[in-house]
């Protein structure tokens, strides 16, 4: 036929279009992306220092990558100085050491971190996996100035919270336990060393961590501070120190302070390992520190990505809840194309072309048992509704009007009482599409007086099957994800439709509905 | 329904090939798409629009009462009616008989419907009301309101046609028609006349005009399914007329792709109730017959510019159309 070609050339060319835009973008590596819910700090260093004769200076460690943040830049400034960064072997850190070039005279180590926060990691766990050499477990076991791990207090506390044999996990949880809750809490003039916290309780800030690692250290296991930010927007930001055991092979994290075990949340930022200082000076006379974060509103703001014009397609550097509303309209293609594959190919009747696919996307980002009951709820309310009004023998407009009010209101009073129950509904369970269930409500109800109950029954029943399919389609997490990632990708959904659109086959009911045909022969056979 | 083979509940995709039946995508897509510019569907959407084209080319119609456009005109209802027993009301826009009034009998203020049903003049009025607003038109658009005259129907399908009027579904292909039936109301259909609402369709032998078997909702019977007669041999009164009417009206709205819908009144013959720019295909199993074939065989004709008369002759010779 004279339409089969064009629309054959045009499919070809949006999957053409779509692959060329994919392979270029993933050629140009962008896959440096903000997460879906992820976020973007700057940490500032500012520190200033006055050098008491030539040589000396300031050491600043810097902030570690982890599973779930990076840094993507960063910068230094060093006026009258010179700076060097060098890498620790024993803890993989890093540290800027910068030596003021003439004494006495005031210099400035200043640094800025973008760093990238994502809500999921991006390695797996196994990447973390690292054994101990003897001489770093024996360095791990050490007894220190501030962590006693033979002192008295540390034993007995030990044999005691060992009792029953345990040892391993439960050992460990016990010692987490004790640290975060049993100790009472402190104020700055308590102790901050180990035996002393033990002893006294109220400890100071650092008391509490070095508690937990002499009890380690003490219990046989590996153990060490660390001290980091814990991002946030803070113009005066004071480090934090929380604790690393290695068990199992790898190092485990866990914060007595806040009450953190096994699992930091994804802003904490490592930034000194096995020592508390995070800025330390040589031969100076004096040097103050001054820390500060600040949320960056979206990565391009932040700098993180090089601007590239192929960057326009990559809507994960938006900010988050633009890029939740993003992934959620790209993903109405999809379903459209599920509700096109139904109707063209299977020959399913829906009430409305959009109808599933938007009551699908009403119940992807909400709890679907809950919007399965206020639905029908809703839809229950608003037919009686519908069939009660035809007695008032209204226009069409304000009969829709007075339809959508009672959908409205018997949706807040469906809240209201399931709220009443204590079965309060997510707020995301009521984005039902208000003017789709009225619509729906006004189709059913004409065709079930136009063309039967029965009908009306079987319609609605196609259009929340398609619904169905069409949720299964759009709640995988991935496809919402690759979709803001890949906005191109919508070029492979149009090529698709395309298909749909032009497929002249039979519909799969066609076969039933001219099942007889098969059989019957030609008239003059018959006769 | 003896003599055929076992009932199936699946025909295969190529037993419905060879037997040349068209689907919705391929007739929307071959037929619909190529032959049927959708600028020409406004004027048959609105059936005031088409009996205009019909009454400018000759064709014969039922005759218009009123064109109720205001809900203001309501007022002067009974006036527009005047001393008339019998007359239908129907949305201008409508589809699929939704709406359609057939008054059958009148005492002054009280309206009795083709289904018995017995409305005031209240009820009336919001009936037309609710046609105005859109009720019952395509896209829920304003529509107006035709008062026209009840056609009465041929007495020929007088024991078949329940509680409706029967009416003549001809397909009109580049101009010959190719397909034909007769549609009956059922009780089923509420007296309507479309075959998924549950009416029965009667396939007719384009070349002579007679009947034989029909489908009821989608199944192909030979006895008619409420009454139990035969709906098998009756010739088609006016059968070259109807033929004529069709290829005139196919001319007129300019579509190559047609359902033209008609009424065989008693006394004046075929009568044009619709044009139709996507007739359905349950037709195909009135007839026994895919549709195909025929289609093709129109295809083939060298020349486009045929008489009537020669449409009608091609209509005649066309395959399994004995």
């Amino acid at each position: 036929m004279r339409l089969q070609k064009p629309a054959a050339w045009t499919a070809r060319l949006l999957v053409l279009l779509g692959a060329v835009c994919v392979w270029m973008r993933l050629k140009a590596g962008q896959n440096a992306f903000l997460d879906y819910g992820g976020t973007a700090w700057r940490l500032s260093y500012d520190i200033a220092f006055r050098a008491a004769k030539s040589g000396a200076g300031v050491r600043a460690a810097l902030p570690y990558n982890t599973a779930r943040s990076r840094v993507l830049r960063e910068t230094f400034s060093y006026p009258g100085s010179s700076m060097y960064v060098v890498r620790s072997d024993q803890t993989g850190g890093r540290e800027a050491i910068t030596v003021a070039l003439s004494p006495s005279k005031r210099s400035r180590f200043l640094a800025q971190f973008d760093i990238q926060v994502s809500p999921r990691g991006k390695l797996s766990p196994d990447s973390f996996r690292e054994d101990l050499s003897e001489t770093a477990r024996t360095h791990y076991l050490r007894h220190e100035q501030y962590i006693q791990t033979a002192s008295p207090p540390v034993t007995e506390l030990l044999s005691v919270l060992a009792a029953n044999k345990a040892s391993g996990s439960e050992l460990l949880d016990r010692i987490f336990r004790y640290c975060s809750e049993e100790i009472a809490p402190g104020s700055d003039s308590g102790p901050s060393d180990a035996a002393g916290t033990l002893k006294n309780g109220a400890p100071a800030t650092l008391g509490r961590a070095r508690a937990m690692v002499a009890l380690c250290r003490a219990s046989g296991l590996p153990a060490r501070l660390v001290t980091g930010f814990v991002l946030g927007e803070d113009l005066e930001a004071r480090p934090h120190t929380w604790v690393d055991v290695h068990v199992g092979g790898q190092w485990v994290p866990y914060d007595p302070e806040n009450g953190y075990s096994a699992e930091l949340p994804a802003t904490y930022l490592p930034v000194q390992r096995d020592e508390v200082e995070i800025v330390k000076a040589f031969e100076n006379e004096a040097f103050h520190p001054k820390f500060s974060i600040h949320r960056l509103r979206h990565a391009r703001a932040a700098g993180l990505q090089e601007s590239r014009l192929l960057e326009v397609l990559d809507l994960t550097r938006l900010d988050p809840g633009m890029q939740r509303t993003l992934s959620l309209l790209l993903l109405l293609p999809a379903g459209a194309l599920v509700t096109a594959i139904f109707r063209n190919f299977i020959g399913v009747q829906t009430f409305g072309t959009f109808a599933p696919a938007l009551l699908a996307m009403s119940f992807v980002h909400a709890d679907w048992r809950t919007g399965v009951v206020i639905l029908i709820m809703v839809m229950a309310v608003g037919l009686a509704g519908r069939v009660l009004l035809n007695h008032l023998k209204l226009v069409m407009v304000p009969r829709l009007g007075i339809v959508v009010t009672l959908v409205v209101l018997s949706l807040a009073m469906v809240v209201s009482v399931l709220d009443y129950f204590r079965l309060t509904p997510a707020s995301e369970a009521v984005l039902l599409p208000m003017v789709i269930t009225t619509m729906t409500i006004e189709r059913f109800h004409i065709c079930s007086e136009e063309e039967g109950l029965f009908c009306a029954v079987k319609i609605l029943a196609e259009t929340l099957l398609v619904a169905l399919c069409c949720f299964l389609v759009l709640r995988l997490e991935t496809l919402g994800r690759l979709m803001l990632s890949y906005p191109e990708g919508e070029f492979f959904v149009i090529a698709a439709l395309i298909g749909v659109g032009r497929y002249a086959g039979y519909r799969l009911t066609e076969l039933w509905r001219f099942r007889d045909m098969g059989r019957l022969q030609p008239p003059e056979e018959t006769k | 329904m003896t003599g055929l083979p076992a009932k199936r509940f699946w025909s295969r995709p190529w037993e419905l090939r060879r037997r040349s039946v068209l689907g919705i995508n391929a007739r929307n897509i071959h037929f619909l798409l190529e032959l049927n510019p959708r600028g020409f569907y406004p004027a048959l959407d609105d059936k005031v629009l088409t009996k205009k084209i019909c009454e400018n080319q000759k064709i014969p119609v039922p005759e218009t009462i009123a064109v109720i456009e205001r809900s203001g005109d309501l007022r002067g209802l009974l006036n527009l009616i005047g001393e008339r027993q019998q007359f239908v009301v129907k949305p201008a826009r409508g589809a699929g008989g939704r709406g359609v009034l057939v008054i059958v009998r009148r005492n002054g203020t009280l309206f009795e419907t083709s289904d018995c049903k017995l409305l005031s003049l209240a009820d009336m009025r919001y009936h037309l009301l609710a046609m105005l607003s859109g009720s019952f038109s395509l896209g829920d658009r304003p529509d107006r309101v035709i008062v026209e005259q009840r056609v009465v129907p041929h007495p020929v399908f007088e024991n078949l046609a329940i509680g409706g009027t029967p009416d003549i579904r001809l397909v009109v292909y580049r101009g010959v028609p190719v397909m034909g039936m007769v549609r009956l109301p059922t009780r089923a259909s509420r007296g309507r006349a479309n075959l998924h609402q549950g009416a029965v369709g009667v396939g007719i032998d384009i070349a002579t005009g007679l009947t034989f078997g029909g489908v009821y909702r989608d199944r192909a019977i030979s006895v008619h399914p409420e009454t139990g007669l035969p709906i098998q041999g009756i010739v088609i009164p006016y059968w070259s007329e109807v033929l004529t009417v069709a290829v005139k009206l196919s001319k007129a709205v300019n579509l190559g792709y047609l359902g033209a819908d008609m009424v065989l009144d008693a006394k004046q013959g075929p009568l044009i109730l619709e044009a139709n720019a996507r007739p359905g295909l349950s037709i195909q199993i009135a007839n026994r017959c895919g549709i195909l074939s025929r289609l093709e065989m129109v295809d083939e004709q060298p020349e486009r510019a045929l008489s009537p008369a020669q449409k009608r002759a091609l209509a005649a010779a066309l395959p399994d159309a004995s």
